[in-house]
């Protein structure tokens, strides 16, 4: 079924999209390397070829004169995520041709902004590609070129986004989502418990977290100690 | 009003995405930089160049310079229970740093500090809300600022639905993250002011307020001085605060709450929720595969952003569009980041009359701006073409005529002492200059003007019978110009002679001109004879005006018109009345007035006259 399969793809390049977002968020900080750069490209490289497939896929049914109601307004609703979601992703390819061209790994002008993150993203990159892991081998002068290709990959994109508006007329305030406005809490549950690594939903800073944290080592420590002068007591009488 | 911001020249668009507009961006077409290597590359989509305001690029540099391994500030470790995150500064830190790399005083490095917390360079670890820094042991953090540095100078441009996007994909992660308690978190408005506050606000304002003012009024003073956040500037903040009054204190988490914008977000991209829904489950699920301390640097980080950035109250309540309207971008700057100075400096609760008073100006400050708008629109213009032209015509024309341009005959009374020049220029001269006679013919307003002009214009009309014009033309002149209480008096007898059906002179006017002025004649009052007044002088002027110029009158005039003589020069230096030293420019070979005569009057020459 071609809206199956559009679905598929479009949660994909979601996922890509999502997952290059993240990788942008690092550049520059302290946490960029080659490796990064490298997990970058790949990620967006993913996520155009999704792209270019979607678009091919979406296409023929919305220029499709004869199509129905129901069926159009479904294939204008994944048109929109689409489109979205491809300016999203053009949006953060911009961004992170600027910020590769100011934070340049090697012969550094100026240092990387030492942010406090520190750990690999090769995970992220890994989830984008769907893959069990990432080999790096990039050369020396890795980020160098990938900042020209990138240069040309944005205006490709560029491109697509402007002959998808010509080719395909969809009015976006005629689409109605289908997600209310608490949607994201209901099946997040699910989400979550599903998600890799188990960690729990509840995700609180740190900061506000220091003192909760500190209080319950206490109350343990406490109790511990309680409990190991309990235990004397009892050996000793 | 003009915003301060420079007006930096949209360049023009060199890549192929400039013919087509997107529905899903405003028409305004993306500029981008003509430079060289990026064609595609980091010209934001819309608005302004790359170039960032040197406020920005000034504390980029102090930003650099605090990081650098050697001279840099000192960095800790933030210990967390078990995740330690490295890169945190204290605020002690950092202000001593700022006194001893720039040699400022205390009071300076504070508010620098506090300058770079609230731009989102820094971001307070223990109390993200308060952008304020703490010379104390309160650890921060350098936070990389993308281009999305760039992004609150495009609050009203073409990246703003994409901006708009990515606000609601953030709040929809906070709500996924804190199970819908939006409620809880980014109010801004429940924080007591600490000690600290009042002590810093006064040691930070030198200037002398009233002393009425509480410390949060001053903290407000001095920013909208000492420095522009976002084009706000001095002058242009019309409304002075009243002092914070305790009295009712107005919480403003109902307006700047982050619920309250999730709701009006999904009100307005209703359509693309379904991928705001996507996005932010995926990018959670994307930043569970990094470690636990990289994942809360990446919140804390973008969650600074946004409090930075957040879209402004003042358009919230009015629930107006976010999109640009670039006449009145400067203004909304101004009230929006001032208001916003205003919430998160002072962390506490706002008093309702300067929230009213924000309202009320934006409300009806953009009634009256459309109003003016729209009347500016109806005014009738001149193309410059056309404008530039009559005023080459009129300098041609007048050159010669003017005093200071080509000297005045004789001599300039200011410069010789003899005021012959007066003299012949005279109002009422039995015979008047040449140049005179000559500016009759530019304009029949200059004809009338000139008293000389106007009689012989009188005796002109005499001949061609039709004298009662002028004479009802100067009566109502008369009427216009003179005294209150003669006025009934005057119009009557204007009526009687000029205008009443058997008068004496009767004076040809148009039928409707006479009904109305027949009706307006009940109720006199000076301008009553207006329209009639304008009638006839437009028939002088289309009609007699011209035939004057061409009669034998005029001509005659002409021939008889006087050029005087340049008075001679004395040669003696010791005569009373000193001469002026130099040729009159008049005679000059370049002067166009041509007066062969006057070239008779020519300079030098041994004999002195007594």
């Amino acid at each position: 079924m071609a809206k199956e399969e559009c679905k598929a793809l479009l949660d994909a390049l979601n996922k890509a999209t999502a997952c290059y977002h993240h990788l942008v968020l690092t550049i520059g900080g302290s946490a960029d390397s080659q490796n990064l750069r490298e997990e970058l490209q790949k990620t967006r490289q993913k996520a155009q070829e999704l792209a270019v497939a979607i678009r091919a896929r979406l296409t023929p049914p919305l220029r499709d004169r004869g199509l129905g109601a129901e069926e159009r307004a479904e294939f204008e609703r994944l048109w929109v995520a689409f489109s979205g979601c491809l300016e999203l992703l053009e949006a953060d390819m911009r961004r992170a041709l600027a910020l590769g061209t100011e934070f340049p790994l090697h012969a550094p002008r100026r240092p990387l902004v030492r942010t406090g993150v520190e750990g690999g993203a090769s995970g992220v990159a890994a989830r984008a590609l769907s893959a069990r892991s990432l080999r790096h081998e990039g050369e020396r002068d890795f980020d160098v070129e990938d900042l020209h290709q990138l240069e040309r990959e944005i205006l490709k994109v560029g491109e697509m986004i402007q002959d998808m508006e010509m080719k395909v007329n969809v009015p976006r305030w005629t689409v109605q989502a289908r997600q209310t406005a608490g949607a994201e809490l209901l099946s997040s549950a699910s989400a979550g418990v599903s998600s890799v690594g188990g960690v729990s939903v509840q995700q609180r800073m740190g900061p506000c977290d220091l003192s909760k944290a500190l209080a319950a080592t206490i109350f343990s420590a406490v109790l511990l100690a309680a409990v190991a002068l309990a235990v004397c007591v009892a050996k000793l009488s | 009003m003009a915003p301060t911001r420079p007006q930096t020249p949209r360049p023009l668009r060199v890549n192929s995405r400039g013919a087509g507009l997107r529905p899903g961006r405003s028409g305004a077409g993306n500029p981008t930089l003509p430079a060289s290597a990026m064609a595609a590359g980091p010209a934001p989509l819309g608005g302004h160049p790359r170039a960032q305001k040197p406020h920005l690029s000034k504390m980029e540099r102090v930003v650099v310079s605090m990081q650098d391994p050697d001279q840099g500030v000192k960095m800790q470790s933030q210990r967390l229970l078990i995740t330690v995150i490295p890169h945190a500064v204290t605020g002690n830190d950092v202000v001593e740093w700022l006194i001893q790399k720039y040699c400022i005083a205390e009071d300076e490095a504070l508010h620098l500090g506090t300058l770079l917390v609230q731009h989102g360079y820094l971001y307070p670890l223990r109390d993200p809300r308060r952008l304020l820094l703490r010379p104390d042991e309160t650890p921060y953090r350098f936070q990389v600022r993308l281009n999305w540095e760039q992004t609150p100078y495009f609050w009203m441009s073409t990246l703003w639905p994409a901006a708009e996007l990515d606000y609601a994909i953030y709040l929809a992660k906070k709500n996924i993250r804190k199970q819908g308690a939006l409620v809880d978190h980014e109010k801004v408005g429940y924080h007591h002011p600490s000690p600290a506050t009042p002590a810093e606000s006064s040691q930070r304002n030198p200037s002398p307020t009233s002393g009425a003012h509480s410390p949060g009024s001053k903290l407000i003073q001095m920013h909208k001085h000492t420095h522009p956040i976002e084009g706000v500037s001095e002058g242009r903040w019309g409304v002075h605060p009243p002092e914070l009054g305790v009295g009712k204190s107005f919480p403003l988490e109902t307006f700047n709450h982050p619920q309250a914008h999730y709701d009006q977000l999904h009100r307005k991209i209703n359509h693309t929720w379904d991928l705001v829904v996507m996005q932010a489950r995926e990018q959670l699920r994307a930043a569970k595969q990094r470690r636990k301390g990289d994942r809360l640097v990446i919140a804390c980080q973008e969650q600074t952003y946004w409090l930075v950035n957040r879209p402004p109250v003042s358009l919230l309540l009015e629930g107006g569009s976010w999109t640009a309207e670039k006449s009145l971008q400067g203004q909304c700057v101004s009230l929006r980041c001032s208001l916003r100075t205003c919430l998160l400096t002072l962390g506490k609760d706002v008093s309702f009359e300067i929230l009213a008073k924000f309202l009320t100006k934006t409300v009806d400050f953009y009634k009256r701006r459309i109003e003016c708008c729209r009347k500016a629109l109806g005014r009738t213009r001149v193309k410059s073409s056309v404008c530039l032209e009559a005023y080459l015509k009129f300098s041609s024309q007048r050159g010669p005529h003017d005093p200071l341009l080509s000297g005045c005959l004789p001599s300039n009374p200011w410069v010789t002492d003899d005021d012959t020049y007066w003299a012949m220029n005279a109002p009422s001269v039995a015979v008047p200059t040449k140049l005179r006679v000559e500016q009759w013919a530019f304009s029949f307003r200059e004809l009338l003007e000139d008293p000389v002009g106007r009689a012989h214009f009188m005796d002109f009309l005499q001949t061609e019978f039709s004298a009662e014009n002028l004479s009802f033309w100067e009566a109502c002149e008369e009427l216009r110009h003179g005294g209150q209480a003669q006025v009934p008096a005057l119009v009557d007898a204007v009526y009687q002679q000029f205008l009443a059906p058997g008068a004496a002179r009767w004076v040809n006017i148009d039928s409707r001109t006479m009904e109305r002025t027949l009706e307006g004649l009940g109720r006199p009052h000076r301008h009553v004879l207006d329209d009639a007044q304008l009638h006839i002088y437009m028939l002088m002027k289309k009609d007699s005006y011209p035939r004057f110029l061409k009669s034998d009158l005029y001509k005659d005039l002409l021939a008889e018109a006087v050029v005087p003589l340049e008075t001679k020069r004395r040669v003696f230096p010791f005569m009373w009345k000193p001469r002026h030293s130099s040729p009159s420019l008049a005679l000059l070979p370049t002067s166009t007035s041509g007066e062969p005569e006057a070239a008779a009057g020519s300079p030098g020459g041994g004999d002195g006259e007594t």
